[in-house]
């Protein structure tokens, strides 16, 4: 048993969280385009919902045909009124991968500005908002890298979604219910026979994350503005928390993955040790195993894993 | 007072996630702060533990971005009964929202869209709006959005429509004076033909705000400092209101918190007896 208690980083740009509704779209989008008109003939809606769904579909689908606009829509003292419905067209498409710039930073970054828009104006066009907050908009990432076919991402599909799914746990983490600490002395003062079929309450705030590949060390170099290649498979784990309002990451075993999976699934705790399946001829590993577990538990309790604890009846 | 006698809060900041920390370590001296209130929704964590922290401290405001009132979409419940959870958690003095729609067929394009000004859109809305009254409880503000498109089937100016809808719904207003700048200049009309229309008694805020003049047109982007002829229209409206609260909106390349609200407090210089 030579499992060591990793050193947690700290998520120092999650540590103020980012703005999300807002009237405008700050970031400026170089490589958006407005798609060119359909081929139609011009309609003019009647009612104001027709005229409604006559805008949606303007903005957000197929730019109607200039007769169309004109009938529809008046010049301004400047710009025709083409020109003044793309206002609209451009700011609907930034505001939105503005949002999922923000979410997946690290994502964006490593893709570069041209092909990250790319992959998020497919992602718009696939999934676009309908619920009136936007701090779930970005949840289909990871499924959408996987499953697009996108050619922003290459060959890379696998790995960009496993990034993906990192940057989202963050996300999650943040909007995450806490609770309150949870004291360790009172874990110290359950009964040595309770232990075994005791149960761990878990915090809402933690999420623990097994990749294929090294994603958490792609990711920290990049937050240290390096510019790692995309690394090969080798599977990794990872633990996401929040104390308070800070966010952290702390790389596990895989021994540690499997006791703390099985005790965030409130398996009893003696069922949860029993993963680490050491060697119980050998009172060394024995003694190793005891002293390793005692340090996670603190640190897990400590970085609030859990909530509470119940014992069995 | 205005006709809500709705409390007079002085000049507030709207709060942004960048100053979260230097308010709550430093507890500065602002009059009121407010939310965005889509910020707050669909969430459980940090945002709303910040957000619990300052309303102790400071008096809120709600300002949201998806009510969507002007939408043929039904109103959505769901988020009306977030919302009056939000505001009873905050103790928010009033909810404002904006006079547009911001989707339909269940999308929701997060942009502030116009509605032709015509009798069926003012039906609309002031149906709408009533209803929002009730399930709240109180008056709801509407604000005046910025535009960039004007309807050929319009046929009532803005100021027109807004203050007839006023009167029909019996709700309050925001007034954004950014908002009448740059729609004034993308359309082409004189801001005071708007500013004399306005019903003074039921202005209870007013916004003002940074923009972005691309020649060919203004955006409304809520960058930079406030423009001199925006601070003269906040003048104009507030001295002819009865002390509306003031608000300063910086969404972008938000500076120190220090700076921000040193540009709020710019509007001490419009809204005193001197400055009349």
């Amino acid at each position: 048993m030579t499992d060591r208690l990793p050193s947690p980083v700290l998520d120092p740009n999650r540590d103020v969280g980012t703005e999300r509704a807002s009237a405008t779209p700050a970031r400026k989008h170089a490589h958006l385009k407005v798609a060119g008109a359909a081929q139609k003939s011009a309609v003019v809606p009647q009612t104001l919902s027709a005229l409604e769904r006559w805008m949606l579909g303007a903005i957000a689908d197929a730019p109607p045909v200039d007769s169309e606009i004109d009938a529809i829509l008046t010049p301004g003292p400047r710009l025709s009124a083409k020109d003044r419905l793309a206002v609209y067209q451009f700011g609907y498409r930034a505001r939105l991968v503005e949002c999922l710039a923000d979410d997946y930073p690290i994502v964006a970054r490593t893709l570069g500005e041209g092909a990250f828009e790319e992959l998020a104006a497919e992602y718009i066009e696939r999934h676009p908002s309908t619920a009136p907050s936007l701090n779930a908009f970005g949840r289909h990432m990871e499924s959408f890298c996987r499953e697009s076919g996108s050619r922003a991402l290459g060959a890379n599909s696998e790995f960009f979604a496993e990034l993906a799914r990192l940057e989202w746990a963050l996300v999650e983490t943040i909007h995450a219910e806490g609770a309150p600490p949870f004291d360790f002395q009172k874990l110290a003062k359950v009964p040595v026979e309770a232990w075994a079929t005791a149960r761990l309450v878990p915090s809402k705030t933690v999420r623990v994350l097994r990749f294929e590949y090294p994603v958490n060390a792609f990711f920290q170099a990049r937050r240290e503005d390096k510019e790692p290649a995309i690394p090969a498979e080798s599977p990794t784990e990872l633990a996401i928390y929040r104390v308070g309002f800070r966010i952290w990451r702390m790389d596990l075993t895989p021994a540690m993955t499997r006791v703390l999976e099985a005790l965030l699934a409130e398996q009893p705790i003696g069922d949860a040790l029993a993963t680490i399946a050491v060697d119980e001829s050998d009172p060394a590993a024995l003694g190793e195993a005891e002293r390793s577990v005692m340090v996670w538990f603190r640190e897990w309790v400590e970085g609030g894993f859990f909530a509470g604890v119940t014992l069995a009846e | 007072m205005n006709r809500f006698s709705l409390p007079s809060l002085g000049i507030g900041l709207g709060l942004r996630t960048t100053h979260y920390s230097h308010i709550l370590e430093h507890r500065p001296n602002v009059d009121w702060f407010e939310i965005l209130s889509e910020n707050y929704m669909q969430t459980k964590g940090r945002p709303l533990t910040f957000l619990d922290k300052i309303a102790e401290m400071y008096p809120i405001a709600m300002h949201g971005v998806s009510l969507s009132i002007g939408s043929t979409d039904p109103l959505d419940r769901q988020y009306l009964s977030e919302l009056k959870e939000l505001r009873d958690r905050t103790q928010a003095r009033w909810v404002s929202d904006h006079l547009c729609w911001t989707g339909v067929a269940g999308k929701n394009t997060h942009d502030l869209l116009p509605l032709p000004y015509t009798e069926e859109s003012l039906k609309h809305v002031a149906a709408r709006v009533r209803t929002v009254q009730d399930i709240l409880g109180a008056p709801l503000a509407l604000e005046n959005p910025s535009t960039y498109v004007e309807f050929a089937g319009s046929t009532m100016t803005e100021w027109e429509f807004l203050s007839e809808l006023a009167r029909e719904a019996d709700c309050a207003l925001l007034v954004d004076v950014n908002n009448i700048f740059v729609s004034s200049y993308n359309h082409g009309f004189d801001p005071m033909d708007y500013v004399r229309a306005l019903p003074f008694d039921r202005i209870v805020q007013m916004h003002v705000a940074g923009h972005t003049n691309h020649g060919t047109h203004i955006v409304d982007t809520h960058i930079g400092p406030v423009l001199e002829p925006v601070w003269q229209l906040l003048g104009e409206v507030y001295r002819r209101a009865s002390a509306p609260s003031v608000l300063l909106e910086w969404d972008a390349d938000i500076p120190s918190f220090e700076e921000t609200h040193r540009e709020a407090l710019r509007a001490r210089e419009f809204i005193s007896e001197e400055a009349a």
